[in-house]
């Protein structure tokens, strides 16, 4: 397999950042995901990597070095994540459940398999052609569909999902594949702080057009301008597949790799917040000082000739 | 056989461009030393070696540290990191200043500033043995807590909290000032045996709260504290520990034995602040700090006589001396 990918994150406007991606792989598979982390449940940030790290830890345990059978890894996988966050809301003794959405990807063989659940989205673009986006579980998309049936009066705000990972209900959870791809096709995947301010058509033509290491960047300076000091999250992974060798962005190979070896960018502790110690490394000890003494000055600076309490 | 304790620096050591000159005192996470800066001003020193981690015979500089031990060497490691952290941030009287931080001897070491004076403990200890109707004077007690008040204001400014306050904890200096110290304990703490446990809590000033794993902590978990420590300043002694009142709460009642010696309101504030419940107490420093301050007519209720009768049953019941 031969892949390039690129992914940014930034906080936004808000105060937190709860979106969380990453991607992990084996000589002869790849997992892509990303999470967006829900607002107005407690700790979304906890929701959108708990729903990461266990779609990682089922994936190291599943794809040895293939997953049998991908879009039923992928449906247990997120239905697996659900469950650990109402473990989590269970054992912290949370009066409400944290909340995320999801979208994730496997590329394997010459195929791609994708589900999601939410409004965190695939696009799949060849040339210079949408091939494939999901579809939001919102009630404004879902409104859109249904508006050729039956002509409904009020507008709905896109925020609001009908499912996600941690609500009451069972989660929604959209599976697509295998589609075969072409050399070149970009997938991207990305939460509705990029969506949210940038159309589709925009998407599109920056992923046409440029090196996803350029296009994506670039998307997000996009989404972050359009939606002001106030905007969103904004989460963007791209990968190209069996891209050309002088890419800037990460290329990877898996050829070289043997059939043990598992990457991951994402943290593979299930259960995180349990107590999981990380521990200091040298350059953290030092950062860690540096900081403190900066503290210091800066505080005693302040605290100079008026001192008053 | 238990582990010998590893051995503090000798005196004279230089670290860091410090000289020791004596060991102060040791605890779980290290030990604290009076040493002297290149201008040969006095500062406290205090070295990050948790006794349960880390080994050093007497007359070497750097600990070992055993290879299994090393995930927690370094965990606390951490928690060192945010005491300084924390406290660097803070620039006012009455919270202890850092003023340096450095790596030698393969640790860390805080430098700190110099406080002469005794613990709010030690001079409870003292008054209380002086066997007076009165452990303080009212007054003392409301000038006491507004300055610490201050302190702990800014400290939540900052979006942190002590989670250990106790009389032994607030510094009263000779030129009589009122310091908060010790910020180790507000996160994960050491424990004996090298486990983790967090956070460390101390029976009697530690808020119900702090007993429950996932217990929502906030300001209302220091009010609490400085409520029990208000206790300690009236009364000579901690007051029962959280779970105790959850079983039977005699709050009320050993609160009432001080009642025509201090005055009203500021037994009704103790009790406000020690609510067993987070939501009834005071909210923020701010609004403790106003009640506090609140110099009104002081009003003494006198106990009825019911009131004397069912303190007398129990104090028969339990032994104690009114």
């Amino acid at each position: 397999m031969r892949f390039s990918v690129y992914q940014v994150s930034r906080r936004g406007g808000r105060e937190k950042n709860e979106d969380r991606m990453g991607y992990c792989y084996t000589r002869d598979s790849g997992l892509f995901a990303l999470a967006d982390g829900m607002g107005g449940h407690p700790e979304g940030e906890v929701a959108s990597q708990l729903a990461l790290q266990t779609l990682a830890a089922l994936f190291q345990r599943d794809a040895k070095p293939v997953l049998k059978d991908p879009m039923r890894y992928l449906h247990d996988a997120i239905m697996a994540g659900h469950h650990q966050l109402i473990r989590y809301a269970t054992e912290k003794a949370l009066i409400d459940t944290p909340r995320t959405t999801v979208v994730a990807c496997v590329l394997q063989g010459s195929a791609a398999y994708w589900a999601h659940c939410g409004d965190s989205r695939l696009y799949l673009v060849r040339g210079d052609k949408l091939v494939a986006r999901t579809r939001d579980h919102s009630y404004s998309e879902l409104q859109e569909t249904l508006a050729q049936v039956v002509p409904i009066g009020e507008r709905f705000n896109r925020n609001v999902l009908f499912t996600c990972l941690g609500s009451p209900g069972k989660p929604v959870v959209d599976t697509v594949g295998p589609l075969i791809l072409q050399e070149g096709d970009r997938l991207l995947l990305c939460s509705d702080g990029l969506w949210g301010s940038v159309s589709d058509e925009e998407i599109t033509a920056q992923l046409s057009q440029r090196t996803i290491a350029d296009a994506v960047p670039e998307l997000v300076e996009q989404a972050l301008r359009n939606g002001g000091p106030k905007s969103d999250n904004v989460t963007v992974l791209a990968v190209e597949w069996e891209s050309s060798e002088d890419e800037s962005a990460r290329g990877i190979s898996t050829e070289s790799l043997g059939e043990e070896v598992f990457a991951s960018t994402i943290q593979a502790s299930v259960g995180a917040g349990s107590g999981e110690p990380d521990e200091l490394d040298e350059a953290e000890i030092e950062r860690s000082i540096r900081e403190i003494n900066e503290a210091i000055q800066r505080s005693s600076r302040n605290a100079g000739p008026n001192k008053k309490s | 056989m238990s582990k010998p304790k590893p051995a503090p620096l000798p005196a004279g050591t230089v670290v860091g461009g410090y000289q020791v000159i004596k060991k102060l005192a040791s605890g779980g996470f290290g030990v604290v030393y009076l040493a002297e800066d290149s201008d040969r001003r006095l500062i406290a020193l205090k070295e990050y070696l948790p006794a349960s981690l880390a080994e050093r015979s007497p007359g070497e500089l750097t600990p070992r540290v055993k290879p299994e031990k090393q995930p927690l060497y370094r965990l606390g490691l951490k928690s060192f990191f945010e005491e300084g952290r924390s406290l660097a941030q803070i620039s006012h009287p009455s919270v202890v200043s850092v003023l340096n931080f450095f790596r030698e001897n393969e640790t860390v070491y805080m430098v700190m500033n110099y406080l002469q004076g005794d613990t709010l403990q030690d001079f409870i200890v003292t008054a209380r043995d002086l066997k007076r109707d009165k452990v303080f004077r009212e007054s003392t007690i409301r000038s006491l807590f507004d300055e610490i008040l201050r302190g702990l204001r800014i400290v939540h400014q900052h979006k942190m909290l002590h989670l250990d306050i106790k009389p032994a904890n607030i510094f009263i200096t000779n030129d009589n000032k009122a310091v908060l110290l010790d910020f180790g304990a507000a996160r994960e703490v050491l424990s004996k045996e090298g486990n983790f446990i967090r956070p460390m809590y101390t029976p009697g000033f530690a808020a119900p709260e702090m007993y429950r794993r996932d217990g929502t902590l906030g300001p209302w978990t220091d009010i609490y504290a400085i409520g029990a420590c208000i206790y300690a300043c009236m009364q000579g002694y901690p007051p029962n520990d959280a779970p105790q009142r959850i079983d039977k709460d005699r709050l009320g009642l050993s609160l009432s034995r001080l009642r025509n010696v201090y005055s009203d309101n500021l037994i009704e504030v103790t009790e406000w602040c020690m609510s067993l419940d987070p939501l009834s107490r005071p909210q923020s420093v701010f609004a403790l700090q106003k009640e506090l301050a609140r110099e009104t007519e002081r009003r003494y209720t006198k106990l009825s006589f019911s009131e004397r009768l069912k303190l007398q049953l129990e104090n028969i019941k339990t032994g104690a001396k009114a």
